[in-house]
């Protein structure tokens, strides 16, 4: 039996096509959001990885933002609970998530079960969400996945501490103007994106394991970051983007053995 | 329509449209409208002048630009729209508003009102368990009642006020014994319609309200009772507005059983008290009044008031309508939410913004809250 989980964000697109609730047959990621062509684009490439299409899947489950524009979805299920579904069936251990995605950050507290007892989310700012990062990427002329890299090489934190994105852009530039090392900036950087997920973090209780998910975790420079602020060890879940995609087929797949 | 139908309906075009609603309360009783802005004010004063009070509470969705000019960005998102609206001539109108000055914004609002009618503000003691307190906010009040008898060219006299304390007395006490048959009946009283009633309270004539929920209550009570499977819960904060976040709760199932809000049920949580000397009951309601994050309260009984409501209505759980920018409520908030996480409540903080535009991160919110349970 074949189930499918979508999550369509605001920055990318994510499908999982998932063989008896177990295998990950196809784990698609594009990095195109709600309303544009990702969401179809994401589609195609998990029935080509594949050879299946839409008849083959038994349920299908939406979520992320942009869910209720999937026409062929059973169920909408909201990211919060996909993404501490997709976390548990990866990390059992874990008790505490920390997900930070293009447009928004959470932090979601588990119990033994798996199950969310309390979550919050930054969903109004773009700070210490990936947008911030990709801003920052520019100014910095440095690519988004070499921002690790080089934060890795740095020799000092420097401070970036402007709440706002706007002004924090004009931090980065003037200690550019100073001749700082971009090693230095980006550590800076990174450093600011911890400290506002840890924000959220800290009011879950902190339970470990710390799992951390969404297309940030794949840096590892804000998971060294957020890892030094908290002062406790963070998992960086595998193949950290798909999990909310995942935990909506795993919910796709309870709905087809429910309707058994 | 049934009888309970058309209440509803009245209920809810006098909360869509305060203008009309003033309107054809003043052509009714040709009273002069007052206004009063959040959150506590002797409107007994005012009634007693022969106006018409009515209430501030600023406007849904609506979009600042002129505010800005007068009020810094983290100024809470009411008084944003309060400030846009003076500046619009919106409150020009009135032949006066009563500003009171419990917290620091209101304090700076009633000192730099920008509408054409004259503004009377006064302060709230906060010392209030001291006699002297009562004392003191009776001198206030006595300026109240000169600059109202000014503006309006009246004698306020204090069997005016006393009696006007029996109308809003009597107000009080039928909103409070509505909220709770109400609670028992979600199906019909929905988190919209509720709102709608306990707003409509600031447009109308008070007696008139009263008579409305008198014969809403009636026919509610008459009716059969049925279960509900949706979930039930508690909304505490300053307001639960607008109307597209109660939809949302609607859309999912959930019912509102009883608040906490500044703007609902803590305007009728206190009467006045008997007595002879009427701005003296109306100094002691305040020292009266309780759980309100603009009322000091050493012993923050606000906490176990809201875990104690959630045992007595059966409560699913509590949502905390933080007003966007309102520190004292933010100030209330993780006191609350470590005793409701020590108690194991269900609760959820959710950002009330009168600004906002788009709902989807509110409606994700609840989505995933429901599927908590
Ligand atoms: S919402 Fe809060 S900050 Fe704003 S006026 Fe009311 S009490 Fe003051």
């Amino acid at each position: 039996m074949y189930t499918m989980g979508i999550d369509i964000g605001s920055a990318s697109s994510k499908v999982v096509i998932l063989k008896d609730g177990n295998d990950i047959v196809a784990g698609e990621v594009i990095q195109f959001g709600t309303g544009s062509s990702g969401p179809q684009r994401a589609l195609e490439a998990a029935f080509e990885k594949t050879g299946l299409s839409f008849a083959d899947m038994t349920k299908v489950v939406a979520t992320g933002y942009g869910r209720f524009s999937v026409e062929q979805a059973d169920k909408q299920i909201s990211e919060i609970s996909c993404h501490a579904k997709g976390i548990h069936f990866m990390v059992p251990t874990a008790r505490t998530i920390i997900d930070i995605g293009g447009q928004d950050a959470k932090a979601i507290k588990l119990d033994k079960r798996g199950t969310v007892s309390q979550f919050f989310m930054n969903d109004k700012c773009a700070a210490g969400t990936g947008r911030f990062l990709e801003v920052m990427s520019r100014v910095l002329e440095v690519k988004l996945e070499e921002m690790a890299d080089y934060d890795s090489r740095a020799t000092e934190v420097v401070s970036v501490s402007s709440t706002c994105t706007v002004f924090a852009e004009s931090e980065v530039i003037s200690h550019l103007s100073n001749e700082i090392p971009k090693e230095n900036i980006i550590a800076g950087v990174h450093a600011s994106v911890a400290s506002k997920a840890c924000g959220l973090a800290y009011r879950t209780g902190l339970e470990e394991d710390i799992v951390m998910s969404g297309g940030v975790a794949q840096n590892a420079g804000v998971v060294r970051a957020i890892s030094r602020e908290l002062q406790k060890n963070v998992i960086v879940a595998p193949n950290p983007q798909i999990i909310g995609a995942l935990g909506a087929a795993l919910f796709a797949y309870d709905e087809a053995m429910k309707a058994q | 329509m049934s009888k309970v139908e058309t209440i509803l309906a009245n209920m809810k075009a006098v909360a869509a449209n305060p203008k009309q609603a003033i309107a054809d309360a003043q052509a009714k009783t040709g009273k002069a409208a007052v206004g009063v802005l959040p959150v506590y004010a002797p409107e007994e004063i005012v009634y007693a002048a022969g106006a018409l009070p009515v209430g501030c509470w600023g406007k849904a969705t609506k979009n600042i630009s002129k505010a800005r000019t007068y009020l810094p960005a983290f100024a809470c998102s009411i008084m944003q729209s309060i400030m846009e609206m003076e500046l619009e001539g919106v409150y020009d109108d009135l032949k006066a508003v009563l500003v009171s000055s419990p917290c620091d914004t209101l304090k700076c609002m009633g000192q730099k009102w920008k509408g054409k009618c004259p503004v009377i503000q006064f302060v709230h003691p906060q010392n209030r368990n001291l006699e002297s307190a009562n004392v003191f906010l009776v001198e206030e009040y006595k300026l109240v009642r000169k600059a109202l008898e000014e503006a309006l060219d009246v004698t306020i006299t204090d069997e005016a006020i006393n009696k006007a304390i029996d109308v809003y007395n009597e107000n009080r006490q039928a909103v409070r014994k509505f909220l709770e048959v109400a609670a028992d009946y979600p199906q019909v009283i929905d988190p919209v319609a509720r709102h709608a009633i306990m707003k409509a309270r600031f447009f109308m004539d008070k007696a008139d309200h009263t008579a409305a929920i008198k014969e809403l209550t009636a026919e509610l009570e008459a009716m059969p009772k049925e279960a509900w499977k949706g979930k039930k819960v508690i909304l505490t904060g300053i307001t639960a507005e607008p109307d597209e976040f109660l939809e949302i709760l609607k859309e999912f199932d959930i019912a509102v059983v009883a608040d906490d809000l500044a703007q609902e049920s803590r305007q009728v949580r206190v009467d006045v008290p008997e007595g002879d000397e009427p701005l003296m009951r109306l100094a002691k309601q305040w020292q009266n009044m309780y759980g309100c994050s603009l009322a000091t309260d050493r012993d923050k009984d606000r906490i176990p008031m809201i875990c104690d409501m959630v045992e007595k209505y059966g409560a699913d759980a509590v949502i905390y309508c933080q007003m966007k920018f309102c520190d004292p409520e933010e100030f209330d908030y993780p006191l609350l939410y470590s005793k409701m996480e020590e108690k194991e409540i269900r609760n959820l903080m959710i950002e009330i913004d009168q600004q906002a535009s788009s709902f989807e991160q509110i409606r994700t919110r609840i989505q995933s809250f429901v599927e908590m349970f």
